[in-house]
């Protein structure tokens, strides 16, 4: 959990106030559709808003001024605040609100905020969706002094951070590269991948006028994060601050908002728990198994019966037994807000119950975040979905998990909604940014699917992602599901993976291989052999074309791995098999060096060898090629003998025929090298 | 005299600063309270007694209360104050002189109806004095124990302590400048406490040994006495104090070993605890099982309790500012300091 820190040298004046930017917009679309109705900061998280733990984690850290960007909602939000504590006149903080609506990005923000000019020191960044008990102020004390899980790789003596990589599930990574610059700079070098970025950022002043110098920043971690790493013009350095022990993690999609829910609930937040009331007018109370209550619920005969079922009485010298008394039980991890009613024989576990909530007789929730005047019939069975404000269910329900009902949405009665289902009151159509395919276009609501008395339409991803991270579609399920993991096939356990998760996505990712990721792969290897094919018949220099294959690769994403995985056979494939060597010859002349354009390492040396090999292992027919391929591009110096040595000793699959009988074919070759390089060595004795 | 804007501003501090636990240790927060009332009450214009009363106890006393619920000295302090302020009306009346605490309900009526501004004048300096006196009594708390340090420890002893107290770190170093005796403090999973108190003792050049708190009861027959600090104490006498103190008093009382536990009054609360849970405090589980065992954490409950409640029977004695009392004797104190109507607060 290390939020970087930037310093210049230039340390914070011991007078001058503590100010605070909170990004109230996340810039992307992952809550939707309830994001439709109310901007994600305001989104209850334990009956809480959001933005409340942010601000009172700034609150704690001593912050004085606090800008709040916001773009939709804007005008909600302002009423927020207007209405909140912090706006009161003795309120130890001073919050701005300032409305972007064409700000798209983290960059735009930025931009904005030092074109109004109002940072004059050294400020925090955070989003308004974090919860966490960090004690900045330490943080911030380390930044005075001195001035993500992706991957960190940091100086362990200064805590610099030297080279930062996020990591996405989709598409894996599994390699990344490093300059060399970076070892000799510094000596002692630590890499790491589980740390947790908790998005917390303390930034000198300067880097707002940074963002809109690059005017092309549009991420804090993607752009300029690495931005700042890779350029030695700017000259500035990036900290890292680790904190153990504490507990910080980022609303980011609902997924994270399940297991930050548990989190607060099993008090892993502490002292960000519900009991500690956040909010004025809260009276939330502690009971054994982590049930919190409101003062003012009406629980049917408030006994937790599951404990006591088959209580024996002894009264006048007869036993009575009573076999099961009918009445409600609250099971683990369960909280309950003021003036919610619950019926007999309810069952609940693992679930946030809101204010004033009705809740009929016979009902069972399980892992479900109901929000606040959500009214529940009889027979209901709620299991892992979100149910916004006002939602109401008819008799005999059942929502399955992962299903998101956005406010006033109407279901019922007797229906079963699938799993994953996403309901809300607004149209799609309406919607510019998306195709309107919705069907029942200014028709009434689809009765079958939602009940004769049900309202509400539909919502189905189509996900535009604003947030410019190109995110894999399975990403976006991943995170949009929410719930289960486990049904897209990732891991076997059937509990949603809490947040740490996030540190560990490398792991998780093996277990399953994504049929859209390889499609799309598959669309950029057929880009990569066209912008070749271009080349080749309109005979580019190399320069031009390993231009354009390294826009296609940024523009899709892509490792080089994957680029030379479609350079190479393309290449390969020009040569003409009938007048072998002559061709091969021609052919790499030309070309070879643009694969030399694609190797950065000695690594990626020996994964082109593996490329080759596999490649020209797939027909006798390609199997010709790979000897005069090897030969030429050792002779350009794109391969060099150790690297070929490496790849020649490492082990072969059992049993490959193909392959061995391609080794045996460079044997010759290889042990021409071998020999080269001990009389090397010798003569260098 | 500060404006109401001002004074807002300080209660509001004061709660939030509370509510963030910013301000940690009963006697800071005792004192911050009693600093603050005096504040309030100076402010306060106030003709009748009831509305001086209803200010100090459901405008400011019940928000401070509510901010942090387990911190009982706030309550404590609180309820003190309105002791003190009908305790001074009472004297001043014109019943005054006689009515020291024995007919509370008769004067007090009869009080409401002598609603005179001019009566009001006067009081209130007097109660200022008053509070005044009190938080100079606060802040001689430490002194008063500490004098009584002499007559608890002799020479050669082995005393036993638990957790990390300022009242007891400066009891036994107040000891160690005449006598030589030697400490074993227990380390106090999982907050390690016992390791600050360790190297705090033997900085002062007393004879410290750390042990384990499985170590507890097998030690514990060498052990002279066990002198422990405590978080509040309960009307009953039994402590809220910090977790590992219940072991240590079971283990004493099993080999009839005195419990001493050196305390503030501002620390007596007048509540009573109705089950071991209520006034503890779950923290973060962190400590005990790390959040990166992953998967088991969804599947287990983590219970990371900050405070023991340590029933009366295992403590023999209170060692407080107005010197020793036995747990039987705090009802007596408990009159003497609060008044029965301010106990719900």
């Amino acid at each position: 959990m290390p939020p970087p820190s930037k310093t210049s040298g230039k340390n914070l004046e011991a007078e001058s106030i503590l100010q605070a930017v909170v990004l109230a917009d996340s810039f992307n679309e992952r809550f939707r559709p309830i994001t439709l109705d109310t901007p994600r900061c305001l989104l209850p998280l334990c009956n809480t808003p959001l933005i409340e733990y942010t601000l009172e984690l700034l609150a704690v850290a001593g912050v004085q001024a606090v800008y709040l960007f916001c773009r939709e909602h804007s005008e909600t939000i302002k009423n927020y605040i207007k209405k909140s504590k912090w706006s009161r006149s003795y309120s130890p903080i001073k919050i701005i609100t300032i409305v972007t609506p064409e700000a798209r990005s983290v960059g735009d923000a930025l931009r904005e905020l030092d074109a109004k000019q109002l940072i004059d020191s050294d400020f925090i960044l955070i989003s308004g969706d974090v919860v966490s008990n960090i004690q900045l102020e330490k943080v911030l004390d380390a930044h005075r002094s001195l001035g993500e899980s992706p991957i960190f790789v940091l100086d362990t003596k200064t805590n610099e951070c030297v080279h930062c990589e996020s990591v996405e599930l989709y598409p894996r990574k599994r390699r990344m590269t490093m300059d060399m610059e970076v070892f000799k700079k510094h000596a002692d070098v630590q890499i790491r991948n589980d740390l947790i970025d908790c998005q917390i950022d303390i930034c000198s002043v300067e880097v707002p006028a940074l963002f809109t110098e690059n005017f092309d920043y549009q991420d804090i971690r993607n752009d300029f994060v690495h931005g700042i790493l890779t350029s030695d013009l700017l000259g500035k350095t990036i900290y890292c601050h680790l904190v153990k022990d504490v507990y910080a993690a980022r609303v980011r999609n609902l997924h994270t908002y399940n297991a930050i829910s548990k989190d607060v609930l099993s008090r892993w937040t502490y002292p960000i728990v519900p009991d500690s009331n956040l909010q004025e007018g809260d009276s939330y109370e502690f009971m054994r198994g982590h049930i919190y209550k409101e003062k003012d619920v009406s629980l049917s005969r408030l006994i937790y019966v599951s404990i006591f079922e088959g209580l024996i009485i002894y009264v006048n010298n007869t036993y009575f037994f009573i076999i099961s008394i009918r009445s409600c039980s609250l099971g683990e991890k369960v909280l309950i807000g003021a003036g919610t009613e619950i019926a007999e024989n309810v069952k609940i576990t693992n679930s946030v119950i809101g204010r004033r909530v009705t809740i009929g007789p016979n009902v069972e929730i399980d892992g479900a975040y109901i929000w606040d005047d959500v009214k529940i019939k009889s027979n209901c069975f709620i299991f892992r979905s979100i149910l916004a404000n006002n939602v109401v269910l008819e008799e005999n329900v059942i929502v399955k998990r992962g299903c998101l009902l956005s406010y006033d949405v109407v279901i019922g009665p007797n229906v079963t909604l699938e799993p994953y289902t996403k309901l809300t009151k607004h149209k799609k159509t309406s919607e510019s940014d998306n195709e309107g395919e919705e069907s029942n276009e200014n028709k009434a609501y689809d009765s079958t699917l939602i009940g004769e008395h049900g309202q509400g339409y539909i919502w189905s991803d189509k996900v535009s992602d604003t947030d410019d991270d190109e995110f894999d579609t399975k990403n976006i399920q991943i995170a949009g599901l929410a719930h289960d993991i486990s049904n897209i096939s990732l891991t076997d356990s059937d509990s949603p993976p809490s947040v740490i998760y996030e540190s560990s996505s490398d792991e998780l990712s093996d277990s399953g291989e994504s049929t859209t990721e390889e499609e799309s792969l598959k669309e950029f290897f057929k880009e990569v052999s066209q912008t070749l094919e271009r080349a080749f018949l309109d005979g580019h220099a190399v320069e031009i074309a390993s231009l354009e294959l390294n826009t296609l690769r940024m523009a899709s994403n892509t490792t080089f791995h994957d680029l030379r995985v479609g350079v190479i056979p393309t290449i390969l494939g020009q040569i003409d098999i009938e007048n072998l060597l002559t061709s091969a010859e021609e052919i790499l002349e030309q070309w070879g060096p643009l694969i030399g354009k694609l190797i950065h390492s000695r690594q990626d040396q020996i994964d082109t060898l593996y490329i080759l090999q596999d490649h020209c292992a797939i027909t006798q027919h390609h199997a010709k090629l790979f000897a005069p391929t090897l030969k030429k591009l050792y002779l350009l110096d794109v391969l060099d003998e150790d690297a070929i040595l490496e790849w020649n000793s490492s082990e072969l699959a059992d049993n490959d025929s193909s392959k061995s009988s391609i080794r045996k074919k460079v044997a010759p070759f290889v042990k021409w090298l071998e020999e080269a390089e001990v009389e090397d060595s010798d003569s260098d004795d | 005299m500060t404006g109401p804007r001002d004074l807002n501003a300080q209660i509001e501090s004061l709660v939030n600063r509370l509510r963030r636990r910013q301000v940690v240790g009963s006697w800071c927060v005792s004192i911050e309270t009693a600093m603050l009332l005096r504040q309030v009450v100076s402010a306060t214009r106030w003709n009748q007694v009831e509305t001086l009363i209803k200010v100090v106890k459901e405008d400011v006393g019940r928000r401070l209360v509510m901010a942090q619920p387990r911190e009982l000295a706030v309550g404590n302090i609180v309820c003190r104050v309105l002791r003190l302020i009908r305790e001074k009306i009472r004297t001043f009346s014109f019943y005054g002189g006689s009515g020291t605490g024995t007919n509370t309900q008769s004067s007090m009526i009869n009080l409401l109806g002598d609603g005179s501004p001019m009566g009001a004048k006067r009081a209130s300096p007097l109660i200022i004095s008053e509070l005044q006196e009190m938080i100079n009594e606060l802040e001689n708390t430490y002194v008063n124990i500490i004098d009584q340090a002499m007559e608890h420890i002799h020479s050669n002893e082995i005393i036993m302590t638990v957790g990390k107290s300022r009242t007891v770190e400066m009891f036994l170093k107040t000891a160690a400048k005449k006598r030589k005796f030697s400490v074993l403090v227990a380390e106090t999973f999982p907050t390690y406490l016992g390791h600050e108190m360790a190297l705090s003792l033997s900085e002062a050049g007393i004879d410290t040994t750390v042990i384990s708190d499985s170590a507890i009861f097998a030690v514990m027959s060498r052990v002279n006495k066990v002198i422990m600090g405590t978080h509040a104490v309960l009307a009953n006498g039994g402590l809220i104090s910090v977790s590992g103190a219940q072991m240590v008093a079971t283990a004493a009382k099993h080999h009839s070993k005195p419990v001493v536990v050196c305390t503030g009054l501002y620390k007596l609360s007048p509540l009573y605890p109705y089950d071991e849970d209520s006034f503890n405090d779950l923290v973060a589980p962190d400590p005990v099982f790390s959040f990166n065992e992953g998967d088991l954490i969804d599947k287990v409950t983590l219970l990371n309790p900050y405070y023991d409640y340590v029933s009366p029977e295992l403590v023999s004695l209170f060692i407080t500012n107005t010197g020793g009392h036995p747990p039987s004797y705090l009802y007596r104190l408990i009159n003497e300091n609060y008044d029965p109507d301010d106990t719900d607060i």
